[in-house]
């Protein structure tokens, strides 16, 4: 398994493509929370505060889209023969990846979270407001936000195993984010909807894009994430990674 | 380190893509597998790594499946496309990433593109292997295939994309190969080539064995192997 992960660590560090799109992340927090701000919120009400830091789950759609170049990547680039020719296993090849990007999603999911720190903490000193870090509150955005990154890499390893074409999984994420998970929430009503994948990480992240009325505790939406992760890659290891490599 | 292809059957949905194929690639020979377009030929090979799964028969290497190797890079090396490459990785890196995979030192990276003569290329190279040619990356697959010294060596094509000068560097490397008891086994389509560098050959058409012997068994001469082929194949198409 050492020679596994180290390779799959060589395999990222090696290419420039993954960091570019991980830079997204914090990009996205300096915009969202500038845009919280510059809309005019209200700096002095701690509830803006959590709103800005909820921004670090947010961006855990980048991780996500990392999570699925893991393996549809390689089926894009063909680079998935040489890997399967090195671990015929190609359940350990999965568990490597799922490990590798989870910790590299979280990683993402930190710096965000202190860019979030930084840019919160100059806005609110612009606009004279305080930062409150003394309440669990804070933290406990934070904390989760950075969980849903993790999460979120490691459903998109999952879903890009089970969709081995890459744009067709990037599409169909894509497409359960702005339209599906929408639909399929209203048909079920909104106790069974809060087990659905975006509501569950919003109860993990505290962030309120969805405005759900019913949500799950915190630690109960990071395990049906990650619930979701394990459902996508057993789902690929026992159907598409059995398939011929041709 | 044999490759013993056993009664191997391989259907896609309805197509067989080979049907019943037997022979034995023995150690310290090059042996060629050759057949019109479509005959089986990477199918049969890719059973043999692995990537695809047999509809009945087996491929043995050693007399283990090569899921069963131990550590596969360290029996078998093999260059199958010019593809599966991240154009944006730079070759030296791509072989470190199966250098680390395969369980040997860094270093033998630069060992075997020194030996494949990209060593030049690979220190000047920035942004990846986008700007290598097709021929530089078939040199590339073939440095892969011998980063782990494996017992054999399988290339699909090998020739593919190389110049003169390449394939007669090619046709040396392959002789060596099987002149140290490695076993080598190729796919190609270039028959006067192969005619000078194999000493078995097995032939295929539609999916199945039309031949496998000694390539003298052939006949002798210029143009022998040749005609030998299109005899075999014709009727095959």
């Amino acid at each position: 398994m050492h020679a596994l992960i180290s390779s799959e660590v060589r395999k990222i560090t090696s290419v420039r493509g993954p960091w570019l799109l991980l830079a997204a992340g914090p990009l996205i927090i300096v915009a969202g929370v500038t845009g919280l701000v510059e809309s005019g919120g209200n700096v002095r009400d701690p509830a803006e505060q959590s709103q800005a830091f909820a921004h670090v789950g947010l961006a855990a759609i980048v991780t996500l889209l990392f999570g699925i170049i893991a393996v549809a990547g390689e089926y894009r680039t063909g680079s998935i023969t040489d890997t399967f020719l090195s671990f015929p296993d190609r359940r350990r090849v999965i568990a490597a990846k799922l490990v590798v990007y989870g910790l590299i999603g979280a990683a993402a999911g930190l710096v965000s979270s202190l860019v979030a720190l930084g840019v919160t903490a100059a806005w609110w000193s612009a606009k004279g407001g305080a930062l409150h870090l003394s309440g669990g509150d804070a933290w406990l955005t934070l904390g989760g936000g950075v969980a849903a990154n993790l999460g979120f890499a490691v459903v998109g390893v999952g879903l890009g195993a089970l969709i081995r074409n890459l744009a067709g999984a990037v599409a169909a994420a894509l497409a359960w984010i702005a339209l599906v998970e929408g639909i399929v929430a209203q048909l079920a009503g909104s106790g069974l909807a809060r087990w659905l994948p975006l509501r569950a990480s919003e109860a993990l992240d505290r962030s309120s894009l969805f405005g759900a009325t019913q949500t799950l505790p915190q630690w109960a939406g990071g395990l049906v994430l990650l619930g979701y992760a394990a459902l996508f890659a057993a789902a690929a290891v026992v159907t598409t990674l059995r398939r011929d490599v041709t | 380190m044999e490759l013993q292809v056993h009664d191997l059957t391989k259907t896609f949905g309805r197509v067989a893509a080979v049907r019943e194929v037997s022979f034995t690639a023995p150690a310290g020979k090059i042996t060629a597998l050759l057949g019109p377009n479509g005959s089986g030929k990477t199918t049969t090979l890719r059973v043999a790594l692995g990537l695809v799964r047999p509809t009945a028969g087996t491929a043995l290497i050693g007399g283990l499946p090569y899921a069963s190797l131990s550590r596969p890079r360290r029996c078998v090396g093999a260059v199958l496309d010019t593809s599966g490459l991240h154009p944006g990785r730079r070759a030296r890196d791509h072989l470190r990433v199966l250098a680390t995979a395969a369980g040997v030192p860094a270093r033998r990276a630069d060992e075997v593109l020194d030996q494949v003569g990209l060593a030049e290329a690979a220190g000047r190279e920035r942004r990846g292997v986008r700007g290598f040619s097709l021929g530089m990356r078939q040199r590339l697959g073939i440095a892969a295939a011998l980063l782990g010294d494996p017992r054999l060596l399988v290339l699909d094509e090998p020739a593919n994309g190389l110049d003169p000068a390449g394939i007669a560097w090619l046709r040396g490397l392959l002789r060596d190969l099987a002149g140290q008891g490695r076993t080598v086994v190729i796919a190609s389509h270039v028959l006067a080539e192969v005619a000078q560098t194999a000493d078995n050959v097995v032939i295929l058409a539609a999916g199945r064995l039309r031949f496998a012997g000694p390539l003298r068994e052939l006949g002798s001469g210029e143009g022998a192997l040749e005609s030998a082929f299109l005899k075999l194949t014709q009727a095959w198409g």
